[in-house]
């Protein structure tokens, strides 16, 4: 069991709403990820999921039961902080046994649970030493020691790595897939890091101003996002948003008219929508990793300000006309181009996206699954 | 050379290097800091040797001539219940300490941890409180001690003691629990555990070193005030702590300076010892690795 559903949830904090009636179905077994930018409400709700919260309106359900004003023991739920909360005065071994000797468990099952608990996060050999003595990574598996000890339906993470550095990270992003494999529990993961979430989660919930801007699979994020925030918060460098003129929509998709192009990109748009249409300002997506150099469906001469060489792929900045941001693209390999030389890049219609004046998306004509993982959001 | 006395040079960060004449200039500076603060104590133990002839001939030396020890031997038939004077300033002093503690330990966090109306006044209260001395509240406490009768009895000399010593120790405590990361009641609330729990087996061994603090300052702060109100309350010689007892057999007839001064050394021995037993549980970084910082 650990199933959870949230209904309507609602918290303010005196007049300020920071989280605005949100209703999520988790499944039992899966791998939850709350992403968002600071202060979008993704720790709030996950405090208020734990019950360190108080849920000011709508209801959490945890297996069909309200748990709204029940105590985080009683909800089954464990949860990881993002500073460890570690008990600086006691070993490995008692931080791990703390929730066990509140419950009062015997001595015998105490041991045996905690071993087990180590070996899992092979700290067998650290149960002796206190926290202090510990790295961030061995600190973070005792807090998450502590957690899986007690056998709960739902682990939280909040932001669990984000306090170790980028090698540890990465490794500990291994091991926490693992463990959710392993142990085949609800996990619930609190991140701004989109790379934890496009790495670990099977759903992703992209929060925004204390709503939920998009929930889906990672890759269903990546190819479909259904608006322009959650399309510029997934992937690094964000997308690039051009601001371009609607010619027509049909069947086949939307027309636009780029830089004295014109361009059709494969979208779904709705039978009534398409006549008042034509003429409008819209935005059309497209990724940085998306763009190449030479030609393609469209073309475009740019002269970047910056380039960056990463050796794996080169990164370029340029300033576009009627474009506030930089238009960034990313290219494969070493690139020889130079900055503040001109340079032409071009990019296929099949990987715009449009967005609506209101930056909702149009729905992209293609088929998720025939989609393969692209590289550089993984290079990363 | 002189600088390598101290750390050599190559060592030394280079915020913390320092020429000769500031390196004189600093221990010049530090000498005579601390000569002006011991200066009574060093007379005061230069007097203890002395034979009391000594101490009134003209020119006064500074330096005792045939000194020797024999105020600390003659001192204990000067003032037979010495003993028992140390033993009641020591009874006055622990008790009120932990009464003390077993009050403001909860108090300050309570104050450190929970929010509710009027925190602010009552602490503010806290420290009108303390501002006041005992020596002004004496004619009332003295009344109000005569209708509890409690006047002569070690009762009178502890509850006041301990009363004026906890606003001052519960903001000393609050200040040091408020430091302990929040994240750890949290973590033991998602653990199951009772605020009491919580207390007992996370905030009371993480607090300690706070605590001993508190307990020293306390200890120090009952030793030091006892003479007011045990001279006041108490008139029964058994009762009387170390200063009162003294005060009350060397003002009879002549002091007798030497050995009131050895009297005055023999006496804080015991609170030293004390003092220097709990500054042992004075262990910094306990909260190393509760959280990342």
């Amino acid at each position: 069991m650990g199933q959870l559903s949230l209904k309507n949830v609602v918290k303010t904090f005196g007049d300020f709403e920071v989280v605005k009636r949100i209703s999520l179905d988790v499944q039992e077994g899966e791998f939850v990820v709350f992403v968002g930018p600071s202060g979008c409400g993704k720790s709030t709700l996950l405090r208020m999921i734990a019950g360190l919260e108080h849920t000011t309106a709508g209801d959490i359900l945890i297996d069909g039961n309200r748990v709204n004003d029940l105590p985080p023991v009683k909800r089954g739920i464990a949860m990881v902080f993002q500073s460890y909360a570690l008990y600086p005065h006691m070993s490995v071994y008692e931080n791990i046994a703390f929730p066990l000797r509140v419950e009062r468990a015997p001595e015998k099952e105490i041991r045996e649970k905690v071993e087990a608990a180590a070996a899992i996060l092979h700290l067998d050999s650290r149960l002796d030493q206190k926290p202090g003595n510990l790295s961030g990574g061995q600190r973070q598996r005792v807090a998450i020691g502590r957690a899986i000890v007690r056998q709960p339906e739902i682990f939280l993470f909040d932001e669990p790595l984000s306090n170790l550095d980028a090698a540890l990270r990465a490794d500990m992003r291994i091991e926490l897939t693992r463990l959710h494999k392993q142990l085949s529990t609800t996990m619930i993961y609190v991140t701004h890091d989109q790379v934890e979430a496009m790495t670990m989660a099977d759903r992703i919930v992209v929060l925004h101003d204390g709503h939920i801007a998009q929930v889906g699979a990672p890759l269903a994020l990546y190819h479909k996002p259904e608006n322009t925030f959650v399309a510029g918060f997934i992937g690094n460098p964000r997308m690039n948003f051009l601001p371009v003129t609607v010619q027509s929509a049909s069947d086949e998709g939307i027309t636009v008219e780029f830089q004295g192009q014109s361009l059709t990109v494969a979208v779904d748009v709705p039978a009534d929508r398409r006549a008042a249409l034509a003429g409008t300002q819209v935005s059309l997506g497209i990724r940085p990793e998306h763009i190449s150099l030479g030609a393609g469906n469209a073309v475009i001469k740019i002269t970047p300000t910056v380039v960056e060489h990463l050796g794996q792929q080169t990164i370029g900045y340029a300033k576009l006309p009627d474009l506030e941001d930089n238009f960034c693209f990313v290219l494969p390999g070493t690139q020889m181009i130079m900055d503040d030389q001109s340079v032409n890049v071009s990019f296929a219609t099949s990987d715009c996206h449009i967005f609506d004046s209101d930056g909702q998306a149009f729905e992209r004509q293609i088929d998720l699954s025939a989609m393969t993982v692209p590289a550089p959001v993984l290079s990363e | 050379m002189a600088l390598n006395l101290f750390k050599s040079k190559e060592t030394r960060a280079m915020i913390d290097r320092y020429s000769l004449i500031e390196l004189i200039g600093i221990y010049l500076g530090i000498f005579l800091f601390l000569f002006f603060m011991l200066a009574p104590f060093i007379e005061g133990f230069l007097v203890s040797l002395k034979p009391l002839s000594q101490l009134f001939s003209t020119p006064y030396s500074f330096w005792p001539e045939n000194g020797s020890f024999s105020a600390y031997v003659t001192m204990w038939e000067s003032v037979p219940r010495f003993g028992r004077y140390i033993f009641n300033s020591l009874l006055i002093s622990i008790v009120s300490t932990i009464i003390v503690l077993i009050l403001v330990v909860p108090a300050a966090y309570a104050f450190a941890r929970f929010q509710f109306k009027g925190m602010a006044l009552v602490l503010g209260a806290f420290l009108a409180v303390s501002m006041f001395s005992g020596a002004v509240l004496l004619i009332p406490l003295f009344r109000l001690m005569r209708t509890l009768g409690l006047l002569n009895t070690y009762y009178a000399m502890i509850i006041p003691g301990a009363a004026f010593l906890i606003p001052a120790a519960i903001w000393l405590l609050r200040t040091y629990m408020m430091r302990i990361p929040i994240e750890l009641n949290e973590a033991a609330y998602m653990d199951g555990a009772s605020q009491f729990y919580t207390f007992r087996r996370v905030i009371l061994p993480i607090a300690r070193p706070g605590i001993m603090v508190v307990a020293i300052m306390t200890f120090i702060g009952a030793y030091a005030q006892q003479f007011i109100f045990a001279l006041t309350f108490n008139s029964k010689t058994e009762f009387m702590p170390l200063p009162v007892g003294l005060f009350a057999y060397f003002g009879k007839q002549e002091v007798i300076w030497n050995e009131l001064m050895a009297a005055s050394f023999v006496g804080i021995a015991p609170a030293m010892v004390i003092i220097f037993f709990l500054q042992r549980y004075l262990v910094s970084g306990l909260t190393a690795g509760a959280v990342k910082q």
